[in-house]
């Protein structure tokens, strides 16, 4: 059964930061391909947001390795 | 394409702030094991950090360019955690759990406060 609940827990975590990652990357790509010359700010805020959103299932990851 | 440089070169100077620390407190203070525990989390998180570094900066590259790239590397920095703390749970002797924990999210606070106080500088 720990073996279930961390496949779980990792599981949802990954698919909650893919989904985040994925509108984050998209709307960086989308405003990098319009505009080339904000490459660096629109980098620097995804880097953020993605920092942000790729906390959640390290911990996930390392709470289910823990409780397994 | 400074502002991008700036904040990784600004990240990774406190980043390696924070691991001379970590090495002066786990040599000279008597609660190594924690500060092992710290210092193992933070080589981690920042490995994880660089990643992230170079990976944005390749997917930043290649939208610039139209081509395609791949992926960001979610899936190395998760894997990454996960060897950080199993050699945790190998070594329990050597590295306090809960230390590689935080020092696993030490990159995050870096990040954050980097963006916090260099938002309006920039």
């Amino acid at each position: 059964m720990g073996a279930l609940a961390a496949a779980i827990a990792v599981g949802l975590a990954a698919l909650g930061a893919g989904i985040g990652n994925g509108l984050i990357v998209s709307r960086t790509v989308e405003g990098i391909a319009r505009q080339p010359e904000l490459r660096s700010a629109l980098q620097t805020t995804m880097f953020i947001g993605v920092g942000l959103v790729e906390a959640m299932p390290i911990i996930a990851v390392v709470i289910a390795l823990i409780v397994m | 394409m400074q502002q991008y440089e700036y904040m990784i070169t600004r990240q990774r100077k406190w980043m390696f702030y924070l691991l001379a620390l970590l090495v002066l407190g786990s040599a000279f203070t008597p609660y190594p094991r924690i500060f092992l525990g710290l210092l193992l989390g933070t080589v981690i998180g920042f490995y994880n950090l660089w990643l992230m570094q170079r990976k944005i900066q390749q997917l930043g590259k290649a939208a610039a360019e139209q081509r395609s790239t791949k992926g960001i590397g979610t899936f190395s920095r998760l894997a990454a955690a996960a060897a950080a703390v199993l050699i945790a749970l190998q070594f329990e002797e050597y590295f306090h759990l809960i230390g590689v924990l935080i020092g696993l999210m030490t990159v995050y606070v870096v990040i954050m406060i980097d963006f916090a106080i260099f938002r309006v500088k920039d």
